[in-house]
């Protein structure tokens, strides 16, 4: 059984990736299994569960239905570009700090779909959140950090702490740093 | 030998003292005011980072070189007999490596259920094995089935079970059979239900002198799991040797059931390694046959092979929580004791009996109890253990009952309750759930507006103070590096932090210092993450660990330095003579003669303690709307018991996940068989519901911190008990808001308007 191939170019994360991939692989298995980005994540297939979410051209898209030979020169964007240089995007950080992540497996999708969110809207309310992350389910952590998460995330972007102090989290007398002392 | 001291037990501002008997090397619990840098507080995650980068590796990320695909044929038959396979024109097409049938691996030509595993195809690509799979052809011979617990019982319903099995066994009184699933031994049976009328009659005499007497049957729907990542493996020989990446809630599980030699792959040596696992809920205990399939088609081919369920498997195939059908009954005497109580009630968890039962006798003291269990047998996929197995759906219909007993006798629910309730920590946690619900608020009730909200209570019970059987291995480095490993899974409850909290809190270290490992069978021993006991079995060995490795370090220091060791602490980085730093931990280590300071520390024996159980209590509010049916669920309120708590961010996350997961649970999920074809209809995540986002109710979380006293970390896990109490609170706020009962989840908005439809041709009797 021959599967007929394609060979291209795909744009990820800012850099070329020449890909060569059977013709019906969808946009998931390309990344992950070509392009050797697995931080996107199977759940479904049928485009139900929402851990497969990607930008393309800035948009969140399911790429679990998304055809690999389409994409080529658009922008596709995955949580691994997620990061600013050696930082964290504020988003990661706000889900990091606040435990928004449990078992962590629909968590990609989840900061890829809350990135085009704000793209599109920099100070969502809680109603916009919930509608951008409605196609995104989570069976561990009853979604209340993750939105929370979400719209701390986005203050830290807009440089807006002021009106969205961030959520209170009970880090307890942390210890402080070691300063040598020998004697 | 053991040794006996006095500690403190207890909550809030309220302790005692407890003389408890402390294993042989191991060290007391933490006390109240014990000078705690870490324990206690909200640490973030130690592979938060790896998780929001998307460089966790989950099973399904693995990739060793050379990976080939395997896929699995399953039985589009309900209940059938394979005659035969012919697996020659798969095995011919090019790309296919390996085949494997049912019936030669498992010794087992029968179909029980649609989606009974039949076949195994491992080749280049998915898309080959597919076409593989489609080609090998199966000669079934086909049965009649029973899909639901009713047709199951019905008279004269096809016999599901192996040879003679009826479709329905008492499970509990179990019969007394002469050999494990042989004839009943009838003497003993003959006696058993003499003892069985017996006990009927006494309960029959309580209901007699009871003030208020209640009945009701109630039903609850088969659950999902419903992982997002879902079941499979990834594995790799090395000659007789088998490296297999599972996506596993027992690592140690998983290798002895790979390594057994009375199982089919019977492998010499098995590393199993699971660093992530994408959520298990009890259904990950086993590798499955799926585990089985995949590990074998990688030996028959030579290469790596993963084998990752897709959606329809796993929603099919890969575990279940039973339902049930209760019929209960109680009796109240008038000051609001309960006397009596009887249940009878059934469960189907699939082709088996085990695991059928309800939990609907617990957490209260509920006077005489008459209890018997049915198992159903029905093809369906099996059940696994779920969450809190058996709770969720018998605290649905007792909690229901709580409050029909209440207002037999007119008593308010939470105080009905509490009359019947001696729990040390749930009744202090009443009146907190009262309050935080707004309880005592005024509220539109009763169904005659067109919106109406009800408040409802329910309460939980677990056991979860952890066991032996766990070593947790300490190693502290000449440069300073300290490890701390276990090969337990930490599937996504924190396992992994908590161990290095404990540890690190012993060595004075801040969190980050310490390395930790986790999900690798080469690491020492660890326990499944079952009963919610992971915590409560690996803290304590790691805090042990850690202890034991201090006053190693400190014998160095002492000898080293010349310094009298009952003076040295170490804390905050440093070692501390009479409590001031004097040496950095770092400087420390370099005293070391040796390179490594290596402790292997076990659990020990759990102690008498200040409770065996670990208690909750949720309150929900719900909104109705009486023209749609539709029910919101506005606010849930849990107050929950962990023992110590060690980490409460984490512990918070446990328990707004099984709330969650308990909302859908009353409102959402089901799975749906169709009785025709005998197959599940809503395999998939779209028809089956998960709680999203958009429904998911505020969820305020009382943790309570509980210095149980049953280990040296005091600590019990919460995993389970959350999930407990959340549907029976819900459907007891239903009932509040409407008036009327609804006795059966999932809550759909139908079976309200049918409710309401009932009451409402009731009130017009009355009327006439």
């Amino acid at each position: 059984m021959k599967e007929q191939r394609h060979t291209c170019t795909l744009r990820v994360n800012g850099e070329d990736a020449a890909v060569v991939f059977a013709v019906h692989h969808t946009l998931l298995e390309v990344l992950r299994e070509e392009v050797g980005l697995t931080g996107t994540k199977h759940g479904c297939e049928l485009g139900e569960c929402g851990t497969c979410t990607v930008l393309i051209d800035g948009k969140a898209v399911l790429s679990c239905l998304e055809l690999a030979v389409e994409c080529e020169g658009r922008e596709i964007e995955t949580v691994e570009g997620l990061m600013i240089g050696n930082e964290l995007h504020p988003l990661q950080s706000a889900f990091a700090d606040l435990g928004a992540a449990q078992c962590g497996y629909c968590t990609p999708g989840i900061l890829m779909a809350a990135k085009g969110l704000l793209a599109e809207n920099p100070s969502p309310s809680r109603d916009h959140v919930i509608e951008a992350l409605g196609g995104n389910l989570c069976r561990c952590t009853g979604y209340h950090k993750i939105l929370e998460a979400v719209e701390w995330g986005a203050a830290i972007l807009r440089g807006d702490l002021a009106s969205r102090p961030p959520p209170e989290v009970f880090h307890g007398d942390r210890i402080p740093g070691e300063e040598v002392v020998d004697a | 030998m053991t040794e006996e001291m006095k500690i403190k037990v207890g909550f809030g501002d309220t302790f005692r003292e407890l003389t408890v008997r402390i294993p042989d090397g191991d060290i007391p619990p933490y006390q109240p005011g014990d000078p705690l840098d870490l324990v206690g507080t909200s640490e973030i995650r130690l592979d938060a980072v790896a998780k929001v980068t998307g460089t966790a590796e989950f099973t399904y990320d693995r990739q060793p070189k050379g990976l080939i695909y395997g896929k699995i044929l399953r039985s589009p038959h309900a209940n059938a007999n394979i005659r035969s396979i012919d697996v020659s024109q798969a095995r011919a097409l090019e790309g296919v490596r390996a085949v494997l049938t049912t019936p030669d691996v498992f010794e087992d030509s029968t179909a029980r259920y649609a989606g009974a595993e039949i076949a195994a195809v491992a080749a280049d690509s998915e898309a080959i094995a597919d076409e593989a799979v489609r080609m090998i052809e199966v000669d079934y011979e086909v049965l009649p089935f029973c899909v639901t617990i009713d047709d199951s019982m019905a008279e004269g319903a096809p016999k599901v079970g192996r040879g003679n099995q009826e479709n329905v066994d008492r499970v509990s009184p179990r019969a007394r059979r002469r050999r494990r699933g042989g004839e009943i031994n009838a003497d003993a049976e003959a006696s058993m239900v003499a003892r069985m009328k017996e006990r009927e009659k006494t309960v029959d005499k309580l209901f007699a002198k009871s003030k208020g007497v209640v009945e009701g049957e109630f039903r609850t729907q088969v659950q999902t799991h419903a992982p997002l990542e879902t079941h499979g493996v990834v594995c790799d020989w090395d000659g007789k040797n088998l490296l297999c990446y599972g996506s596993s809630q027992a690592t140690f599980g998983f290798k002895r059931e790979l390594g057994s030699s009375r199982g089919p792959v019977g492998a010499k040596d098995v590393r199993v390694i699971c660093e992530y696992v994408g959520g298990g809920f009890g259904s990950k205990f086993s590798a499955g046959r799926e585990g089985v399939l995949g590990a074998m088609l990688a030996r028959e081919a030579g290469k790596p092979v993963r084998l990752m369920l897709d959606r329809k498997e796993e929603q099919t195939s890969a575990g279940n929580r039973p339902d049930s059908l209760q019929k209960l009954k109680m009796g109240v005497a008038a000051d609001g004791t309960i006397l009596a109580y009887r249940v009878r009630s059934w469960g189907t968890p699939g082709t088996g009996t085990g695991g059928a039962g309800a939990h609907n006798d617990g957490i209260y003291n509920l006077g005489e109890i008459d209890k018997v269990e049915y198992g159903v047998r029905t093809n369906c996929g099996g059940a696994r253990a779920h969450r809190a197995p058996g709770w969720p759906q018998g605290v649905f219909a007792l909690e229901q009952m709580m409050d029909m007993g209440a207002q037999s006798v007119g008593l308010d629910p939470i105080e009905f309750r509490k009359r019947n309730d001696d729990h040390p920590i749930r009744t202090a946690q009443y009146d907190i759930a009262r309050e935080k619900i707004g309880w005592d608020r005024p509220r539109v009730r009763g169904g005659a507006a067109t919106v109406c909200r009800g408040v409802g209570v329910a309460s939980n019970l677990w056991f979860s103070a952890g066991g032996r059987g766990t070593q947790v291995m300490v190693r502290v480095h000449k440069d300073g590096q300290v490890e701390v490993r276990n090969g337990a899974q930490d599937i996504g409850t924190g396992t992994r932090t908590v161990m290095g909290m404990v540890a690190a809190e012993e060595l004075g270290l801040p969190l980050a210092r310490v390395r930790t490992f986790i999900g690798d069978t080469r690491d020492p021993q660890g326990p499944g993450s079952g009963g919610s006991t992971t915590i409560g079995s690996i803290t304590p060995a790691a805090r042990l660990a850690g202890y034991v490795a201090k006053q190693r370090l400190l014998e160095v220091v002492a000898a080293r330095k010349n310094w009298p060791i009952d003076q040295l602490g170490l804390r905050r980085g440093h070692v501390t003579r009479s409590g001031d730093p004097v040496l950095s931990f770092d400087a420390a280590c370099q005293l070391m003669e040796e390179d490594v300071i290596e402790v292997l520390e076990s659990r020990k024996a759990n102690y008498a303690g200040f409770s065996d159980t670990n208690a909750g209590v949720q309150c929900a509010e719900v909104e109705v709307d009486t023209e749609t049916g539709e029910v919101r669920v506005i606010k849930v309120v849990a107050v929950a018991d962990a023992g110590k708590l060690i980490n409460p961010m984490l512990a918070e996350s446990q328990v707004r996940g099984g709330v969650s997961q308990g909302v859908g649970y009353a409102l959402l999920e089901r799975r749906i068989m169709d009785s025709q074809e005998g197959r599940m209809v809503n395999p998939n995540l779209e028809m089956y519901k998960l709680l999203g986002a958009v429904d998911c109710p505020e969820i305020e979380v009382v943790l309570f911190d509980v210095y149980n006293g049953k280990s040296n970390t005091s600590v019990m896990g919460l995993g389970e008990p959350p999930i407990v109490a959340t549907a029976a609170a819900v459907a007891n706020a239903v009932s509040d808001a409407i008036g009327v009962r609804i006795t059966e989840i999932p809550i759909t908005p139908r079976k309200v308007l049918e409710a309401l439809g009932r009451k409402g041709s009731d009130t017009g009797k009355k009327g006439e």
